[in-house]
């Protein structure tokens, strides 16, 4: 296990540039998860941890020793990747030995350590098939298995459950948060799926467009999102973003609302403009006649546990998570009340979250990790 | 137009998948028939001339009405045919193994490496492919002659050490081959050697074996080349044996027939023992 050091990590193919600069430090044994949409960066700067990839400025370092130009396998990484990446013409056992069989590791050992790994990922029925005989989840458990037999100080994971249906997928999920609680090595995982980001890290790093945009714990960054990016990209639903602008009065005007309602007290300049968002599940809704904006329910989806309402609000959709019912509200009028501590502001033009959009508010920005860290 | 008129359905006759599906195989099987018959009846042709005695060795019978022998002792005692056999063997087993090795080596450095001028390389390489034999023929010759290797088996071997559709074939098999595999033995700390012998080959069994056959039978089919560098029948191919039945007086269809099932005999002999597997690696590499 060992400490991961990520100092104005630069990445640039042909001259342009795709990492703009990166700085985290990963303290021992924390399970940080890289959370970004597609082409973000995120899948280049593991590889860039692993050495699949060169840096083109900055420093790597892992346990406190520069490992820019080291070697792959002497990084003290294991990777498991999307695909599963085993060797199709080895069994399981001959795949999960194959680092050891090249460390020269005796026989007596690697067997040892093959039969330890196939007991965690319950794997031991399926030691003598290929991986072409097993399910996806089996292939990703033998992955896995070929990850910890190297006893690595850190687990690089790169979109390992993307290939999963939804029910391996909240399976594998388990048990990989259940394997890093048990060997506590250093891990990094690589996703794009913001369940899977929010339910696996201790600290969550959320990238866009070769930047690191905010790092923290899973709740703060649902709870306070820095960036207009972060706060659309985080949830499900996506937080509602309306425009607004700053009044002389220090209130805050969405646009389209006519009668000039103050929804949040911000410290900005008169005439900034602003983005306001708030959650779906935060607004609260009510059908009685004026107790809050008006607004009509164009479509409403079932989840089961609960319902969205699509509306219609001043001319922007709003969504708006309702509990479970029956009765139908579609193509009705609606009365939408934005309670003041769950609305977040945010910069239009620079899409930085206001220091002083809710009491006691506090920016996060990308910074040491173990700062951030609870 | 009435609204029940709109709720029917068109009228169009409507057939089951099975039936329309039978008669597809059924027609497709009769072309497949018809086509083995047009490739293999020269094949047949040539087994059954082989055992025609010499008076009825122009009989248009599809079976012969006497069996002899006779054409196989002429063509023993005419020319030392095991002999020949042998050279042609070893000549095509060294050529394919060569060719597979350089084409390997080659392939694995154009897949998996960027170098000063790789796609020139590679272009070039490509472009050596389209020259003719005839070009290249003169050189070689001058070239083996004053290495003192004309009527030797090395000489024949030298030219087809490495040859473009093997790196061209395998360098694309190899870019096929997923990254990620290669990377992960990366990781697990194989070096390129080891990646190259112990994932990317075993992996690319298919190719090689299809490769492999391609290869051999082209070589065993070699004339003109031999033709070229042999000066005693000890040291030629079985091809340049059967063309010695091809004479000014006129040729003695028995023993040139006998001759030929014999140069044929290898090859069949792979074909009918690897059948599964020739087929299937020419179906996984796209060679039909």
């Amino acid at each position: 296990m060992a400490d991961l050091a990520i100092t104005d990590v630069k990445k640039s193919y042909d001259g342009k540039p795709v990492l703009h600069g990166v700085d985290i430090a990963i303290p021992d044994g924390h399970f940080v998860v890289i959370v970004g949409p597609s082409g973000c960066g995120k899948s280049t700067l593991l590889r860039m941890i692993a050495g699949l990839e060169d840096i083109t400025s900055g420093t790597i370092s892992i346990g406190g020793i520069e490992m820019n130009d080291i070697e792959p396998s002497d990084r003290g990484c294991a990777m498991v990747f999307q695909n599963y990446a085993l060797y199709p013409h080895m069994t399981v056992r001959q795949n999960i030995a194959y680092p050891l069989r090249i460390a020269k590791l005796p026989q007596s050992e690697r067997d040892s350590r093959v039969e330890q790994a196939a007991k965690i990922l319950n794997l031991t029925d399926y030691l003598d098939r290929r991986p072409a005989q097993l399910s996806g989840g089996q292939r990703q458990r033998v992955a896995m298995g070929r990850a910890i037999v190297r006893e690595p100080d850190v687990f690089l994971f790169d979109e390992p459950l993307s290939n999963l249906d939804a029910l391996l997928r909240v399976q594998m999920r388990i048990e990989i948060k259940k394997l890093h609680k048990r060997l506590k090595a250093t891990s990094i995982f690589v996703t794009h799926d913001q369940v899977e980001a929010m339910t696996l890290a201790d600290t969550l790093i959320v990238m866009n467009a070769g930047r690191v945009e905010q790092i923290g714990s899973p709740s703060e960054i649902y709870r306070r999102p820095a960036s207009v990016f972060v706060a659309g990209f985080m949830g499900a639903p996506a937080m509602n973003l309306l425009p607004a602008k700053a009044d002389a009065d220090g209130l805050v005007r969405l646009d389209g609302v006519a009668d000039g309602i103050a929804i949040a007290q911000a410290d900005v300049a008169k005439g900034r403009l602003l983005t306001v968002g708030i959650r779906p599940e935060s607004i609260v809704l009510s059908t009685e006649v004026g107790s809050g904006l008006p607004a009509t329910v164009d479509l409403v989806e079932e989840l089961g546990g609960s319902r969205v309402a699509y509306c219609n609000f001043a001319g922007h959709e709003v969504a708006v998570v309702l509990p479970a019912g029956d009765e139908n509200i579609e193509g009705s009028t609606i009365w939408l009340t934005l309670p003041q501590n769950a609305i977040h502001c945010f910069d239009r033009e620079t899409g930085l979250r206001l220091a002083r959009s809710t009491p006691n508010g506090r920016v996060l920005r990308a910074k040491n990790l173990s700062e951030a860290a609870p | 137009m009435t609204t029940e008129a709109l709720a029917r359905p068109m009228a169009r006759p409507l057939r089951r998948i099975s039936e329309r599906s039978g008669l597809n195989t059924a027609a497709g099987h009769v072309l497949m028939v018809l086509l083995s018959i047009f490739c293999l009846f020269p094949v047949y042709w040539m087994l059954a001339s082989s055992f025609r005695p010499a008076n009825a060795m122009f009989e248009t019978s599809l079976w012969p009405t006497t069996m002899s022998l006779d054409n196989y002792t002429q063509a023993v005692d005419a020319i030392p045919i095991a002999r020949m056999l042998f050279n042609t063997l070893v000549f095509s087993a060294l050529s394919t193994v060569f060719q597979l090795l350089t084409g390997i080596l080659a392939a694995f450095a154009f897949a998996r490496w960027k170098f000063p001028f790789d796609k020139l390389v590679y272009t070039a390489v490509a472009l050596t492919w389209l020259v003719p034999f005839q070009v290249v023929m003169i050189p070689n010759y001058l070239l083996v002659a004053q290495m003192g290797l004309l009527d030797n088996i090395i000489a024949l071997i030298l030219p087809n050490l490495a040859a473009a559709l093997a790196i061209l074939l395998l360098a694309q098999a190899m870019r096929g081959f997923p990254k990620e595999v290669m990377e992960a033995a990366r990781m697990d700390g194989a070096r390129n050697w080891r990646i190259l012998w112990e994932v990317l080959v075993p992996n690319l069994r298919g190719t090689i074996a299809s490769l492999a056959i391609l290869i051999f039978i082209s070589t065993w089919n070699e004339y003109f080349w031999p033709l070229l560098l042999s000066r005693t029948a000890e040291n030629s191919v079985v091809q340049i044996g059967i063309q010695m039945f091809m004479t000014a007086e006129g040729n003695q269809w028995g023993p040139l027939m006998a001759a030929s099932t014999l140069a044929s005999l290898p090859v069949l002999l792979i074909y009918i023992v690897l059948q599964r597997q020739v087929v299937q690696s020419f179906m996984k590499s796209g060679i039909r």
